[in-house]
């Protein structure tokens, strides 16, 4: 018989980062073999059905998904680069989740800020939020701002 | 019923100013939150910033010794040996006994938990050890802490619940929060309490309309 599955929302911070879902699902297994243990992971069944804009959902058996839930707040890093995954919300079919995610996109401003002798792109999002990510190609180091901030600075 | 987050390391100690921190933690379900350094701003958006201090001492005269005694909010004090947490929990200028999982088993016990209190000392929680801990540590932080919630049960003292963050990455929802807890055996309702009893612990010691301290 075909068990009964529960999909968890989550979303993906920092805002803009490129996470691979083969990544983010090893992530998830670790994290959640590591807090739980095999057994109870392997009863579970979780797996990541979607990671995008900024969002993911995560499927798992129905009865386990505050288990899994609880797991989720333990992811700290997707491969190389520090990830958290914030439960937005519970359900039962993967249509009810998509009315929730409200993709964040950064508001078209460019800028760059100087901190040390480092320099920095500003990314501006929704609600008074600045992202300072350090200019290079490769694990950029992020400040985490708010307009008040750079207002003051 | 204030829902306080009880210690965050903002910039420069983290990645994070405290005002993205509050704007983060408003999102978040909270109401207030612990900021330890300068904490800048009193108020952010709609989350209060409260001023803490942690400090690490051998003896209790070293803690009073401490000017952030005086200066903060809310005081967080390490926690150490038996005899250094019994004398805590009954010193009244400290009002946090913290970093309780990585003291020994017997650390804390029925005689400082009787003590904390008499005199309202509450025990810090944090939940950075469940996140980012793996294996025998983690292991040994929720045995820590299932112990504590055995005599908070008991004793009833306080209980407070931080995230310990440094980055807006290492926050945690209320929700999540309770999640984590749960781990452990604490039950919804006495991780609300937890989340409020800064907000308590704040408003018995101010006397009224006037400065928190």
């Amino acid at each position: 018989m075909r068990t009964k599955r529960r999909y968890i929302l989550a979303r993906i911070l920092p805002y803009g980062a490129a996470v691979d879902q083969k990544q983010l699902y090893l992530s998830v297994i670790e994290a959640a073999a590591s807090l739980l243990g095999d057994a109870a992971v392997g009863l579970a069944q979780p797996t990541v059905v979607y990671c995008d804009a900024g969002y993911a959902v995560i499927r798992c058996r129905r009865g386990a998904e505050r288990e899994i839930a609880a797991a989720l707040a333990t992811v700290t890093a997707v491969g190389d680069d520090r990830v958290s995954l914030r439960t937005v919300a519970t359900s039962g079919t993967i249509r009810a989740l998509r009315r929730r995610m409200r993709p964040i996109r950064p508001i078209p401003e460019d800028g760059e800020i100087m901190i040390g002798e480092r320099a920095y792109a500003v990314c501006r999002y929704p609600g008074q939020k600045v992202d300072l990510i350090e200019k290079g190609i490769k694990h950029q180091k992020r400040f985490f701002f708010s307009e008040l901030d750079l207002e003051e600075r | 019923m204030k829902i306080t987050d009880a210690c965050i390391f903002p910039y420069p100690d983290g990645d994070s100013t405290v005002s993205r921190m509050a704007i983060e933690a408003g999102e978040l379900g909270f109401d207030s939150l612990v900021a330890i350094g300068d904490a800048g701003h009193r108020f952010s958006c709609a989350v209060e910033i409260l001023q803490g201090a942690i400090i690490t001492a051998r003896s209790v005269k070293e803690v009073l010794r401490d000017p952030a005694v005086r200066r903060a909010d809310l005081v967080c004090v390490d926690a150490g040996d038996l005899s250094f947490n019994r004398a805590l929990a009954s010193t009244k200028d400290v009002n946090v006994i913290s970093k309780i999982h990585a003291t020994r088993q017997n650390a804390f016990d029925h005689v400082a938990a009787r003590t904390a209190a008499e005199r309202g000392v509450a025990v810090e929680i944090s939940i950075a050890p469940l996140i980012h801990f793996r294996g025998a540590k983690r292991q040994q932080a929720l045995n820590r802490y299932a112990d504590i919630l055995a005599l908070h049960r008991r004793y009833g003292f306080m209980l407070t619940i931080s995230s310990a963050a440094s980055s807006i990455l290492d926050q945690r929802s209320v929700r999540e929060i309770r999640g984590l807890c749960g781990l452990f055996g604490m039950t919804g309702a006495e991780v609300n309490e937890a989340l409020s009893s800064v907000g308590r612990m704040i408003e018995h010691s101010s006397p009224p309309g006037g400065a928190v301290r």
